[in-house]
């Protein structure tokens, strides 16, 4: 295929993807990439950058590694529901699937729980033209079913033990770690049959931004042949439970020797209205088109 | 021995695993949205030959092993050892005769050979991919039907068994791959 071609191609699927958002009045937004803050999640890392505001006032900015922040600020200032796409950056990434910058489409959907979500997301893929059957499994159902493991009831030297006899690594601080290292290494690879897969529900360890009720986390995650498409939550709402989050990384990232990040305090005061009840999520467009074509 | 951490690991590394000295065959990066990465890996277990799969958190090190492979000359077999020459220095190593299970019908006097060592011990030998034996025992060709059959087994002068056509016979040389233990053509 020629170069025109496939420059269209992205483009048609662009439009697509604009013309769902439009048809169901999600408004289309664009948010800085240059901020003040690197991410404080553990296992990513902004890429930083000196910049000159003035003659001889140079300041460090850190490119977005995601615009879940800044759209959650447009959000607690009465955006209602809004998408973005746009590229991210991100360092010391590797393998295969990753690369240091990607495009993501962000969006935000007042009043849905995850589920609704979920839904609004197969209409959405479904205008792409994926129409490929949809499974959901939680994820103690999904460890269950192809790692035969009792996730929400395993603790973390039991964890090891299972860990070792799959010739996996157990040196690992936290149980999320070895709980995310078994999903990928025993989990992942059997969900490749299913073309349109949702795992939600995560374990609490694993709540990231998502709201926690009981014993699990209202987040979930796509995948698309066994392969990670995308990451979606219900969205904590007030500016303390952001708080207790980012302070909880922070301190893991010092544990584990990485790059210490100060707490975002410019995002926890524009949350001084909470959020209001929604979800979102983040998509890999890139890992999309691959599964598609 | 040195350590080696994940971001260092590379086909044809050598790492000790449980006990052995491993060799990296292959190593595949993951890294989830929300988690750390882990480098899945494949190696050869260089004592046992067999094939093993561990995965190590990225950044985790592991012992490297002392391997080294050399160009070495096997000079003779005394009945329980191998007698190899290393070339340049002359140095001579002796190999136990357990080492040598899948080599020993291949080795040929004065043939060069690859020597594994570990911890300057050989542990393996790996002969020329091609080479010269000579045929002690067969069936005496062109015997009745034996249209279609592909050959006859022959007995060469170290022991090993090869199918070769049928108008080889005893005392000619011929040339064998020792990687298939295939028949690849008369002197």
């Amino acid at each position: 295929m020629n170069m025109r071609e496939d420059l269209k191609k992205y483009s048609d699927f662009l439009q697509k993807i604009r013309r769902y958002f439009n048809d169901h009045n999600v408004l289309e937004v664009r948010t800085p990439l240059l901020l003040n803050n690197p991410t404080t999640d553990i296992y990513i890392d902004s890429i930083s950058t000196t910049v000159n505001q003035a003659i001889n006032a140079k300041s460090t900015k850190y490119l977005h590694t995601s615009p879940e922040l800044e759209m959650k600020r447009l959000l607690a200032n009465g955006s209602g529901d809004i998408y973005q796409i746009c590229e991210v950056f991100r360092d010391n990434e590797q393998g295969s699937q990753n690369f240091n910058e990607f495009t993501m489409l962000e969006y935000y959907r007042l009043g849905f729980d995850i589920h609704q979500l979920m839904d609004d997301m197969v209409q959405l893929l479904k205008t792409l033209g994926v129409e490929y059957r949809v499974s959901k499994l939680s994820y103690a159902q999904a460890f269950f079913e192809y790692g035969d493991i009792d996730i929400l009831n395993t603790d973390f030297a039991a964890l090891k033990v299972i860990a070792k006899t799959h010739s996996l690594s157990t040196d690992f601080e936290w149980i999320e770690d070895l709980q995310i290292l078994l999903f990928t290494h025993l989990v992942e690879p059997k969900l490749k049959d299913l073309p349109l897969c949702f795992v939600y529900d995560y374990p609490t360890t694993q709540s990231a931004l998502a709201i926690v009720e009981g014993e699990v986390a209202h987040r979930f995650e796509l995948y698309m042949n066994g392969v990670e498409i995308a990451n979606g939550y219900d969205e904590l709402q007030e500016a303390g439970a952001y708080r207790c989050c980012f302070v909880d990384e922070i301190d893991k990232r010092s544990t584990l020797g990485k790059t210490s990040v100060d707490l975002n305090e410019d995002f926890l005061l524009s949350l001084s209205d909470s959020l209001p009840q929604c979800s979102g999520v983040a998509i890999g467009i890139n890992r999309l088109l691959s599964q598609i074509n | 021995m040195a350590n080696y951490s994940t971001s260092q690991f590379k086909n044809g590394l050598k790492l000790m695993l449980d006990g052995n000295p491993c060799s990296i065959i292959s190593n595949e990066i993951r890294k989830p949205g929300k988690g750390q990465a882990s480098n899945k890996v494949k190696l050869r277990d260089l004592i046992t030959g067999k094939t093993l799969e561990k995965t190590f958190k990225s950044g985790e090190s592991v012992e490297g092993a002392d391997v080294m492979e050399l160009d070495m000359q096997y000079l003779y077999n005394d009945g329980s050892e191998w007698n190899f020459m290393d070339p340049d220095t002359f140095e001579q190593y002796l190999i136990n005769d357990d080492a040598m299970d899948d080599v020993r019908g291949y080795l040929v006097e004065q043939d060069m050979c690859v020597v594994t060592l570990w911890n300057d011990n050989p542990i393996s030998v790996t002969p020329p991919n091609h080479v010269m034996l000579e045929v002690v025992d067969t069936d005496p060709g062109l015997k009745g039907d034996t249209a279609g059959t592909g050959g006859k087994p022959a007995t060469m002068n170290t022991g090993v068994v090869v199918q070769v056509p049928l108008f080889i016979s005893i005392g000619e040389k011929v040339k064998v791959d020792t990687r298939t233990n295939e028949y690849a053509g008369r002197s």
